[in-house]
Parts: structure tokens; C-alpha cells; sequence
């Protein structure tokens, strides 16, 4: 199935450089419905408020709601649980990684990345794009 | 007066009392306990007098000593002068690397957006731009010697702590953490490595492909999920 090139992506980073970084990134690979968020508990408003996110792409670390968190709310939320999710931190220890996982992360990129990275991630996620 | 010397001065008056031949016998019994109760006090005051004084001495050396020592470590230079210097660096590298990353961005968004149809105008806004971008990259300059300087204030703080800590005998007391500080150390991680990533994306991938099973990560990393 092919992937849909306008459904809307939720980036959520409490760093607005970084989420300027990913919006470029993203409309490089051909995704420009993307929306921003700074920080796990405005993301969670946001996808509970109707719009039918076709991707999360989040940091860890942020307060008060970190990506961790979000992730979980998310696979709780029978609404929401669907959703891909793909977690971005600087730091990757193998109990996080693992733990993200546990928790239903469908993939997990390290900072710093190029947008190659981000794509094959996207690519494991969504399907070839 | 120390309680030694007025035991002497006790026993001389009963000296004089007992040299002016008074005929009173019951004076002289008085007299005679009197001087049993000085030789008494003298032995048990002249002890107590110089152990408390030894203390006092003591602890007196030791007051001087810390306040020299608090004085060598220059508190209010530091206080007043060198970590207000430091953390105002550090805010101007956030603020310079921020305003060169905004530049740049801002450039490349340009390019991207910009009308490649006539080459000649659109190699001369690229040229222009890349010329704008070089010039941004000064901040890295900029920011080192900052970085530098925050380095050495951090420097002579801990050489400064660690010599007080030594001199004395300092040892590290319990601390308590802040409701704050319990729930960042419990749900935010503690940012990039210095050494790169604790696991590469490589390994985090063959995780997330199948080709490496949690137990192939180590029991340790495992039993950090339930420690």
C-alpha cells in the first residue's frame, strides 16, 4: 500500500530549532503536512483533539510530558493506539532502547541523524516511500 | 583568673592564717580541712584547666585555620565574580550557536525556495548565500574561547574545593534530592554521551529487525528495566 504523502506528521521536540530541522527534512522526503508540538503532554491534545496523525516523531526528553511518556499515553489511548511512532533522543542506552520498545515504539533513531536515517526508519514504519 | 592560680592564692592566705599562731583549736581544724579541700581542688582544677585549655587552644587553631583556608578559597570572588561570568558565557554560547544555526537555516531554506529557472541569477543567490553560511560558521571561534573560559573558572573552582576538602578533612554528607531533580532523574535521560552513543544505531536497528534478541543485550542491561 502506498504511503499517503499529505497525512499529517506530529513532531514533537520542546527545541524549536530541532523541529524546524525536521520539517525540512521531512518536506525533503515529500512530507509537508507536518505539525509541531514541545513536548509530550501538547502532542497528546493535539492527537486527542481529532486530527488523524499518520506519524509521530518525538524526543525524549522534555517536561512535563517526556516522549516516554506520550509513547505510553498513546498505546493506552484506543483511539490512538495505531499510530506509528518513532522516538529521536541524543542519548541511547540499550535499557531505554529496550523499554521504548517494550512500550510499543515502532522504531528509534539517534541523534545527530541524516535525513537518509530518518527515511529508511520512516520506510520500516510506513512502507516504502 | 584559671581556677589553678586562685587554688595557689587560697593556700598562701591559709599559710599567712596558720603563721600568725592563733590559739583557737577548732580555727585551726577548720583551718587544717580547708587546706586538705585547696590541695583537692588545686589537683582536680589544675587538671580540668588544662585539658579545657589544651581544648580551647585546639579548637581556636582550628577556627583560624578554616577561616584562612575559606580565605584562600576566594568565596566571593567566586560567588560575586567568576560563576556569573561563567554562566553569562554560557548563555552567549547558546545565543551565538543559536543565531548562526537560525542564519544558516534560514539560508538553506532560501535556496531550496529559490527560482532556478534563470542559472545565472540563481548561481549568484546560491554563491551569495554559501558566502553567508561560511561567515556564520565563525561562531564555532567565538564559542571555543568562551567554552574555554568556563573550562578554566570550573578549574580553579574544584582545585580550590578539592585543596579545602583536603586541609579539612571533609568527608561528602548524605544529600537529599529535590521532588524536581527526582523526577528528571527518573524520567529524562541525561543527554548525549561523551564518548557517542551508549548504543549505536546499528544495534538499535538489528533490535528493532529481529537480529538481536534482548537477552544477546546482556543480563546487566536487562536488569536495569527492573532495578
Amino acid at each position: 500500500m502506498a504511503v499517503d504523502m499529505n497525512m499529517p506528521v506530529l513532531v514533537v521536540d520542546d527545541y524549536k530549532t530541532m523541529c524546524r530541522i525536521m520539517r525540512n527534512l521531512l518536506k525533503q522526503l515529500g512530507f509537508s503536512n507536518v505539525d509541531e508540538a514541545a513536548d509530550g503532554a501538547e502532542a497528546l491534545q493535539k492527537m486527542q483533539s481529532g486530527k488523524d496523525f499518520g506519524l509521530v516523531i518525538s524526543d525524549w526528553n522534555m517536561e512535563p510530558m517526556t516522549g516516554y511518556e506520550l509513547l505510553k499515553q498513546v498505546r493506552s489511548d484506543e483511539k490512538l493506539k495505531g499510530t506509528p511512532f518513532i522516538m529521536i533522543t541524543a542519548e541511547s542506552k540499550t535499557e531505554n532502547v529496550i523499554a521504548a520498545k517494550r512500550a510499543g515504539v515502532n522504531n528509534y533513531i539517534v541523534k545527530p541523524f541524516n535525513a537518509a536515517t530518518l527515511k529508511a526508519k520512516m520506510s520500516s514504519v510506513l512502507g516504502s516511500f | 583568673m584559671p581556677a589553678f592560680d586562685v587554688a595557689n592564692r587560697i593556700r598562701d592566705a591559709l599559710d599567712d592564717i596558720k603563721a600568725a599562731d592563733l590559739d583557737d583549736p577548732r580555727l585551726m581544724e577548720v583551718l587544717s580541712l580547708a587546706e586538705n579541700l585547696v590541695e583537692t581542688m588545686k589537683i582536680f582544677f589544675g587538671s580540668i584547666d588544662h585539658s579545657v585549655i589544651d581544648e580551647f587552644q585546639h579548637i581556636a587553631q582550628y577556627i583560624n585555620r578554616t577561616r584562612e583556608e575559606i580565605a584562600a578559597l576566594r568565596p566571593n570572588d567566586i560567588h560575586g565574580s567568576r560563576i556569573p561570568t561563567a554562566g553569562a558565557e554560557l548563555e552567549a554560547v547558546v545565543g551565538d550557536t543559536e543565531r548562526a544555526t537560525e542564519n544558516i537555516m534560514t539560508l538553506a531554506e532560501d535556496i531550496m525556495a529559490a527560482d532556478a529557472s534563470d542559472p545565472v541569477a540563481y548561481k549568484e543567490k546560491v554563491d551569495n548565500a554559501m558566502m553567508q553560511m561560511i561567515e556564520a560558521c565563525s561562531f564555532q571561534d567565538i564559542t571555543g574561547q568562551r567554552v574555554s573560559k568556563v573550562v578554566a573558572t570550573l578549574s580553579h573552582i574544584e582545585e580550590r574545593v578539592s585543596r579545602f576538602a583536603e586541609v579539612m578533612g571533609v568527608l561528602d554528607a548524605e544529600s537529599e534530592e529535590t521532588d524536581k531533580e527526582k523526577w528528571q532523574n527518573e524520567n529524562l535521560l541525561n543527554g548525549p554521551q561523551l564518548d557517542g552513543p551508549a548504543t549505536g544505531q546499528e544495534a538499535i536497528d538489528a533490535l528493532f529487525d529481529g537480529e538481536t534478541s534482548e537477552a544477546a543485550l546482556g543480563q546487566d542491561d536487562i536488569d536495569n528495566l527492573f532495578d
